[in-house]
């Protein structure tokens, strides 16, 4: 019956990852007094991106092809281990935040590798940006997982789930807090979110994200796209369950689940409300600027993991 | 009344959370206006907890303590910095001798320092070993300030961090000082303040710039 | 050495003498092969059950020259099989397209005592033994060298790695003689029995020696000057040998004196190596990423990863010294992990990069690209090799740095305050380390097998001969085969980690990640078979790019300016002399030639080396008075001692 449950928890987060990532447009266009795309644009992106042909540059070997299958199957594969529902993951396990903080890494290293085989000069400086986007973006990440593990004395995301279930909102720790700040900042690194990348550019002076996805087309391009919304709903997911987790299904009843389903997507909703705010009130860093952005996120996580051991007497 | 004694409890285990984040954020901000603004939070946070050590110790002299703050501290000397800067038209931007993530990270030191210095301490004065350590990590920032910063602005800000870090001390270590001593150090302070802000003028009158590095002729 | 004096013997390539050697030597090579293969089988077996074997006991009568091997020992034998083994292969075809018959023989037979003199360290069991086979390794591989050649810039490199080699070995040395006269004899038995009853000073100086000279062997920062200088230069078989078998044969010295001899020490012991490899790691990782030469790239890279276990031995010393054995016994059986990972993803690095010279003549990253679609089973082998080495799921290298991360969060659970916070900031460390890795791979990766070829040699590359193909796949293979099903491999390792600290029990995290692991292999294949159905039959056609018409291979980011951002971020670490020449110089706004050159300086080597050599020049200096020339001053000395020592006589006794 877990299992079933887990396989739905990830269902659930792949195909609803696209609606996600329309909410929050059509949100930011609410904020900047536009019409906006209706919230279906991005199934419908997938939709006619699937029907198109492979186009291929010359230059390319396998490693092209390869990467945006790699990419997406990483991200499904780390949503396996994020709670959704109900306090319990898929893939779940002692020690496994570093497993899904590493599959994270399999994605993008490939995809970086994708950038560079098109043999142009923007999937190179896509690489190289992301290069030393996300290689600064690890520790703070891994800090504030640590942070909370240690706090909740437990190595897996069900276990600090577990650990954040059972006490009210007032109760939340400084550690909790610190390990937020610092999450959320790499959580908006690796979403490729503003201010560290623009979603919606193509300006070679500001890609990231999109300068690696240049030379794709076709399936290739629906598949890194639902990629990156899965990445989209994971942080969401992730941030949710270790920070706010108030409203999961502890029994298996139709009733409780139903109530998990509708906090969930409460949740979501605010948290992509926030983030609307944040890419709509916030001008892009330059790049290098970033770095300077992920260090503040490192002492976050690192004055996180200093409370756990201060707090502890 | 239940929920307020429970919310005092809070908050009087909790602020100095908040206060480590102001002190984190003031290190990292690269904009002066931001640097004002989280002096006005962190000055905020502490009248709050002088409230609540009234609410706790009955004192009705920690109310007028904490009216006092937030008046001078919260939006006085916040909203007379915000007119210098318009006033003084100089650029916004805060230039460090250290960038956003080093200052951060010579922040979270200076935290884990005052936790460790306190630590001996606190236990033999029965205080709040979290109040004192933030009071602590206070005035060693508000000094970083005035260290690392280039722009005379700064340094007045970083003072009055200072003076807030000795103002907490002196809290959490003797549960609120008398009114009349904590008026006089508000008032050594305001003059001070005074006196900083007529020489700003006159230095920028002078040298056309607020920049402190440049003002070395003092040497013999 | 002389080396290059062939006996006249040797430089006659007549058929007559070929095919006899050519069969002979084929019959040594199967004769080894089945040799290794058998020390493995009965390594893994002993292991397993925790056996001691004997051999040889007493070589020659008069000295203590004894082997004999135990979990340990076994364990790093078959480190050196598992990495020699595809590494000969690899040389069948290398060795024969790259030197004269003359040489071949030379290098095989140094090659063959390299990697002998590398199992006589591991089998050593008398101190004797040990520094003898340790020397003759250290020679063998500068032999292995000299071989390559001896032009100017390689002789001083060469002497640099000699000088440094042998001052650790001193150190090595005065770590057995001050054990010595505790012990009495130089026999590890009773090394042992002596380390357990030392005085606290002998034990402090006796680390400081074995962390000194088994760290200058390693390659720690900041001892780890020749590694950059002589792996590039050895022949790329011998290359792989060094970085992949050598410097953990220095980290078996290590764990043999610091876990087997003296039983762990006081914490400090494990801070001080804790820091040695933080900073290994985080500077190894560092200056590799500006490299653009792919052998100093990859010896850089060494750095990296001998500091990534030194994390894991400095946890487990600590955790030893806070007596929580368990967390030990995972920290060091990570560390002893991440040597075998490091010695199989390293050595096929190397292999790669081998392959790659043999085919294009060049290891310049900046002349390479598109090599994937012209050496393709070479490519996809590097390309496990990267994966590998960067530590992502499914290869060898996660599942050692899983386990370190793992031990660092066990960190938390101790009581005392320093560790509680150090510990688990380390984990931030070495997700940094983790992190700039992958990025320094992209870099290599992608600059040398992808893109657009931007040279001829690039351009006309071929695959790679069956023979280096095997060696190269063997490896990868291991790789893969340790990443998917890590728990055969973990039982013996985590056992022999377990008896090293005396643990009671088992670390139970190694089980979980056994059986999670496989289970996550599977997922990632069935979600790869599904996902691939959406996939369809693709078209070869130039792409839009920007706009751009006719893409040549000079758009392409090359190496350097990929690493730029990262080297402005770390921009205090590197301290690049710049020269920039505009010709002719009068006329600076119509140049007719700009010339512009960087050199990056390491700048440890100004702060550190040069004040400690000048200092020792100075003392040497000094010392030279003594030798006036003059014989009645050293008549006087002869005197002045007899004298000196009737005085004590008189005095003392």
């Amino acid at each position: 019956m877990t299992i079933a449950l887990g396989v739905l928890q990830v269902v659930l987060l792949v195909i609803g990852a696209p609606l996600l990532r329309g909410i929050v447009g059509r949100l930011k266009a609410v904020l900047q007094r536009r019409r906006g795309a209706p919230i279906w644009r991005p199934y419908a992106d997938i939709w006619k991106l699937l029907h198109k042909e492979d186009l291929v540059p010359p230059s390319a070997s396998g490693v092209f092809g390869l990467a945006p299958l790699l990419l997406l199957v990483t991200s499904i594969l780390a949503t396996a281990f994020v709670p959704l529902l109900t306090n319990s993951a898929l893939l779940g396990s002692a020690g496994d935040f570093i497993l899904m903080v590493y599959l994270l890494a399999f994605g993008r290293f490939f995809l970086a590798l994708g950038g560079i085989d098109g043999g142009s000069a923007f999937g190179g400086m896509g690489a190289s940006r992301e290069a030393l986007v996300s290689s600064l973006a690890e520790a703070p990440l891994l800090l504030g997982l640590v942070a909370v593990a240690i706090q909740a004395s437990s190595a897996s995301i069900v276990g600090m789930t577990q650990w954040a279930l059972e006490r009210n909102f007032f109760n939340i720790s400084a550690v909790h807090l610190l390990a937020f700040l610092a999450l959320g900042i790499v959580a908006l690194a690796e979403t490729g979110r503003m201010p560290v990348d623009n979603p919606a550019t193509h300006l070679e002076l500001t890609m990231i994200h999109e300068g690696m996805v240049l030379e794709y087309s076709g399936p290739n391009l629906a598949l890194i796209e639902w990629a990156s919304a899965i990445k989209l709903g994971f942080m969401v997911g992730l941030l949710i369950a270790l920070f706010a987790p108030w409203g999961m299904a502890t029994t298996l009843s139709p009733a409780a689940l139903g109530l998990a389903v509708v906090a969930m997507l409460a949740k979501m909703f605010a948290l992509a409300a926030a983030l609307a705010v944040i890419e709509s009130g916030i001008a892009k860093l330059r790049m290098y600027a970033v770095p300077d952005f992920l260090g503040v996120a490192a002492a976050f996580g690192t004055l996180a993991v200093i409370f756990t051991a201060l707090m502890k007497r | 009344m239940g929920i307020l004694e429970t919310t005092a409890a809070r908050v009087l285990s909790a602020y100095s959370v908040f206060l480590f984040l102001t002190i984190l954020a003031q290190a990292a901000a690269r904009r002066f206006s931001t640097n004002v603004l989280l002096f006005s939070l962190q000055s905020a946070i502490i009248a709050i907890q002088v409230a609540v050590i009234g609410y706790h110790e009955k004192l009705m002299e920690a109310y007028v303590v904490a009216a006092l703050i937030v008046l001078l501290k919260v939006v006085g000397i916040p909203y007379a910095f915000f007119r210098l800067i318009e006033k003084l038209k100089s650029p916004r931007e805060v230039i460090s001798a250290t960038s956003a993530a080093e200052s951060a990270f010579v922040a979270v030191g200076m935290i884990w320092l005052s936790y460790g210095a306190v630590r001996s301490y606190a236990g033999g004065v029965h205080a709040p070993e979290d109040g004192l350590a933030a009071a602590v990590a206070l005035i060693l920032t508000g000094a970083f300030l005035m260290i690392s910063r280039r722009k005379a602005l700064v340094q007045m800000i970083g003072l009055l961090v200072l003076e807030n870090g000795i103002f907490l001390a002196a809290l959490t270590t003797t549960f609120g000082m008398p009114l009349i001593i904590e008026i006089g150090i508000f008032f050594d302070v305001l003059i001070g303040l005074l006196l900083m802000g007529l020489f700003v003028f006159r230095i920028r009158d002078t040298f056309d710039h607020l920049d402190v590095s440049k003002m070395r002729k003092l040497r013999g | 050495m002389g080396l290059n004096s062939q006996p006249s013997l040797g430089t006659s390539d007549r058929s007559l003498f070929d095919p006899r050697f050519r069969k002979a030597g084929r019959l040594i090579a199967g004769l080894v092969a089945v040799a290794t293969l058998g020390a493995c089988g009965a390594g893994g077996r002993s292991l397993l059950n925790s056996e001691v074997r004997k051999l040889n006991p007493s070589l020659l009568a008069p000295f203590p020259f004894t082997f004999s091997l135990d979990r340990l020992g076994f364990f790093f034998l078959i480190l050196i099989c598992a990495v020699s083994l595809p590494v000969a292969l690899f040389s069948v075809s290398y060795v024969r397209r790259h030197y004269s018959a003359a040489r071949q023989k030379w290098l095989w037979a140094l090659l063959f005592l390299f990697v002998a003199s590398m199992a006589g360290v591991v089998a050593a069991s008398s101190g004797f033994a040990f520094l003898v086979s340790w020397e003759i390794m250290s020679l063998a591989s500068a032999g292995l060298i000299l071989i390559e050649g001896s032009s100017g810039d390689r002789r001083h490199n060469l002497f640099i790695y000699l000088l440094m080699t042998h001052a650790g070995t001193a150190a090595v040395i005065a770590a057995f003689l001050v054990f010595l006269p505790h012990s009495h004899s130089l026999d590890f038995a009773a090394i042992r029995a002596a380390g357990a009853t030392l005085p606290p000073g002998v034990r402090m100086a006796l680390f400081l020696l074995a962390f000194a000279g088994f760290g200058t062997k390693a390659g720690i920062i900041p001892l780890h000057l020749w590694l950059p200088r002589a792996h590039p230069i050895a022949p790329s078989p011998a290359s792989a040998l060094m970085s992949g078998v050598m410097l953990k044969i220095a980290v078996y010295g290590f764990v043999r004196f610091a876990f087997d001899f003296l039983g762990g020490g006081p914490a400090w012991f494990g801070y001080l190596v804790l820091v040695a490899g933080a900073a290994s790691g985080l500077l190894g990782v560092l200056y590799a990423i500006a490299e653009h030469d792919l052998k100093r790239l990859l010896a850089y890279h060494s750095v990296e990863n001998i500091g990534i276990i030194y994390l894991g031995l400095g946890a487990s010393l600590i955790f030893m010294a806070h007596n929580a054995r368990v967390w030990a016994a995972l920290a060091l059986a990570g560390a002893l992990l991440h040597t075998l990972n490091h010695a199989l993803f390293k050595s096929l690095l190397f292999l790669g990069a081998g392959a790659i010279s043999d085919s294009t003549h060049t290891v310049d990253l900046e002349k390479l690209g598109g090599l994937q679609r012209r050496m393709p089973v070479t490519g996809a082998v590097f390309l496990i090799g990267c994966c590998s080495i960067i530590g992502l799921p499914l290869f060898n290298g996660f599942i050692s740095e899983w386990m370190i991360f793992r031990s660092f969060l066990g960190g938390s659970t101790l009581l005392n305050t320093n560790a509680q916070t150090l510990l688990p900031l380390m984990a931030g460390v070495l997700a940094l380390i983790g992190g700039l890795a992958a990025a320094c791979f992209v870099k290599v990766f992608g600059v040398a097998f992808l893109g657009r070829p931007r040279s001829q040699e690039a351009e006309h590359a071929s695959e790679a001969p069956l023979s280096m193909r095997a060696g190269m796949l063997l490896l990868a293979a291991a790789c893969v085969a340790i990443g998917i099903w890590p728990g055969g491999f973990l039982r013996p390792i985590v056992s022999l980690a377990q008896s090293l600290v005396g643990a009671p029990a088992a670390p139970p995290e190694t089980l979980l990640i056994a059986s999670v692991i496989p289970w996550v292999a599977a997922a990632f294949l069935a979600l790869l078979a599904v996902v691939s159905v959406l996939k369809r039959a693709k078209r070869q056609t130039p792409t839009w790019a920007c706009g751009l018409p006719g893409l040549t291979s000079r758009m392409q980011y090359t190496s350097t300016a990929f690493s730029k951002p990262i080297r402005f971020v770390f921009g205090r670490v590197y301290k690049a002399d710049r020269k920039r020449e505009v010709l002719p110089a009068d006329q600076p706004y119509f140049p007719g030639s700009i010339s512009y050159h960087s050199v990056r300086t390491t700048s440890y080597e100004r702060l550190l080396y040069r004040p400690f050599v000048e200092g020792v020049v100075a003392a040497a200096n000094q010392l030279r008075r003594l030798q006036t020339g003059n014989i009645q001053v050293y008549l006087l000395y002869i005197v002045v001692t007899l004298v000196s020592l009737l005085l004590y006589l008189r005095f003392a006794g």
